[in-house]
């Protein structure tokens, strides 16, 4: 394997993992390493499949010369499209949850809509109380400042629809600050336990 | 300001002052310690909003004065001095501290601008510092380590009469100790919960005096202050609010079963036997009247186990508990010999000291929730 380009390099004769990808890249992999390919090209590049010799040229000239001695294994997939990699899916499935189980947010809360629609973005929840007055419920992972700064946009916007609108936030966890504004503001900060949420059972017991 | 100090005397003073000190505080004076030198002596304080400590030494006056300085540059420095006597001076806007031939200038801060420190709430009672000091340490540990709940960071303080009882609880186990103390007023009834970190070195700090005292703030709800006064040391801290569990409710009356043995070997053997446990794996007690064996490890993993003399009332029995928490109640209960009550293998086991007598009710205790057997 050679690449020509900016600079020069070579791979000696082994066996390798070779992926072209549906973009036109390719990558050349050892047996070893979770990410990093030994060389590769990213795209846009054009590849020739000779016979022998693959060339993957790209837009400045570059060139990755592969040849192939011999093939131990040729496979393609179709991947298909992809759903995109997911980092909030806790914040998501605790929404779910809690809009089944809105007596963890409160004595006698019942549920209005799920992504209430406003029009500086949806609110997580919205709920009534015991009492029949509307509860704003915006659902963190990890509460911050910055969201109790959001459910208060929030409370702003929808009490002049609503009216008289409480807001609670709800999370795993509150950052210290977060809980002195949320009070500052009349907002009611609700631990909860996705463990307990979701029905599973700690595997170590509690005292109470 | 200018004074003399001793040097061991002035490290004491900052080391413990600057150790509160907030690393990113709201106001850039409360990164400073509050040097006051006076008829007293030199009086150093610092604070966080949450917590203030002060303390007063023996300096020689020349000239009294207030000056706040950066504290943990001046900790630094004093730590690393030759033993010597110390001059500090104030020379304008900068202070200059000599001991021996090293001298620093170092700049100050608006000391106009310093918060004035809480005032000691009232005095509630008194007792030992050592005695003290030893009683929290067996509590605190026990206490949440984490802030999901906050109320469980705390150590809860109950004083009815002549009683003093600390209990701190992280829900895998709780601590309770009762101890006699002197309070101000034979009928004083109160109950304060204090951040059990807070707690756990200012106990400790204050047994470089023989007694320590304890005063409560009675103001309304919200403004909760505890201080602490002995060995010319001084704290305040605020207290933790929310309502701590009804743990009194989790001790068990009665036991089915009761083990007696020898605290030392057994630590050691569930030492020993942990190390092939893994994380936050069991290690599994067995008891019967030929005595207990420990086990920990898995059918494909590394196994351990030890037998160990032990004194047995009940039915053979096996349980579970995390290592750790076990070591650090064995650690606690401060006797030769730690009698374990139980009432089941899934229900929580009391961990205390030597019985004296059946149906005594030990001072300090332990309550320790097994882990599930599996299999």
């Amino acid at each position: 394997m050679d690449y020509v380009g900016r600079l020069t390099a070579h791979l000696p004769e082994a066996v390798r993992l070779l992926l072209v990808k549906a973009d036109g890249s390719l990558s050349i992999h050892a047996d070893d390493r979770a990410y990093k390919p030994l060389m590769w090209m990213s795209p846009p590049c054009t590849t020739r499949f000779g016979d022998e010799v693959w060339t993957v040229t790209n837009k400045g000239g570059e060139e990755l010369v592969v040849t192939v001695h011999e093939i131990l294994s040729d496979v393609s997939h179709d991947l298909g499209s992809d759903p995109g990699l997911v980092k909030d899916g806790v914040e998501k499935q605790l929404q779910e949850l809690l809009a089944d189980q809105c007596h963890v947010l409160g004595e006698g809360f019942t549920l209005v809509q799920r992504e209430y629609f406003t029009d500086i973005g949806p609110v997580d929840l919205l709920c009534k109380d015991a009492g029949g007055a509307h509860v704003l419920v915006e659902i963190k992972r990890h509460a911050e400042i910055d969201s109790v700064e959001q459910l208060t946009r929030y409370l702003q916007r929808v009490s002049t629809v609503l009216g008289d609108v409480q807001g609670v936030l709800a999370a795993q966890s509150f950052k210290p600050q977060a809980k002195v504004l949320a009070a500052d503001r009349g907002i009611t900060c609700v631990l909860v336990d996705y463990d307990a949420l979701r029905g599973l059972e700690s595997n170590r017991p509690t005292l109470f | 300001m200018e004074l003399r100090v001793e040097r061991d005397a002035l490290a004491d003073a900052v080391v413990w002052t600057a150790r509160s000190l907030p690393a990113r505080p709201p106001m850039q004076v409360l990164l400073g310690l509050l040097l006051e030198a006076g008829e007293g002596g030199l009086s150093v304080s610092g604070f966080d909003y949450e917590v203030s400590s002060q303390i007063t030494v023996d300096v020689t006056t020349a000239e009294s004065g207030r000056v706040l300085v950066p504290g943990r540059l001046l900790a630094d420095i004093v730590r690393s001095l030759p033993a010597q006597p110390v001059d500090l001076r104030l020379e304008g806007t900068r202070v200059v501290l000599t001991c021996g031939a090293a001298r620093f200038t170092l700049p100050t801060l608006p000391v106009e601008d310093y918060p004035a420190l809480p005032a000691m709430p009232t005095t509630a009672g008194s007792l030992e510092s050592d005695v003290f000091g030893a009683a929290v340490a067996q509590v605190a540990l026990a206490a949440g380590k984490d802030d999901t709940l906050p109320v469980l960071t705390g150590v809860r303080i109950e004083i009815e009469g002549e009683q003093l009882t600390l209990a701190a609880t992280d829900r895998y186990r709780l601590a309770v100790r009762t101890l006699p103390w002197r309070p101000e007023h034979a009928d004083l009834s109160a109950t304060a919960l204090v951040p059990a970190r807070t707690l756990a070195d200012t106990a400790k700090a204050l047994t470089s005096g023989p007694e320590v005292l304890l005063a409560l703030s009675t103001g309304g709800a919200g403004e909760g202050m505890i201080g602490f006064e002995g060995g010319g040391r001084r704290t305040t801290s605020r207290l933790l609010e929310g309502e701590f569990p009804k743990y009194r409710s989790l001790l068990p009356n009665e036991s089915s079963a009761i083990a007696e043995v020898s605290t030392a070997p057994l630590v050691e053997a569930a030492k020993r036997v942990a190390l092939v446990a893994a994380r936050n794996a069991p290690v599994r007690l067995s008891f019967s009247a030929d005595g207990v064996v420990l086990e920990a490890g898995g059918q494909d993993d590394a196994q351990a186990s030890e037998r160990l003399e032990c004194g047995w009332e009940g039915e053979p029995m096996s349980i579970a508990f995390n290592p750790q928490y076990l070591l650090d109640g064995l650690g606690a209960v401060d006797s030769d010999t730690t009698t374990l009550s139980f009432t089941g293998p899934t229900r929580p086991a009391v961990l205390t000291g030597k019985r004296h007598q059946p149906g005594d009710v030990a001072d300090y205790r332990y309550l320790l929730m097994p882990v599930r057997l599996s299999g």
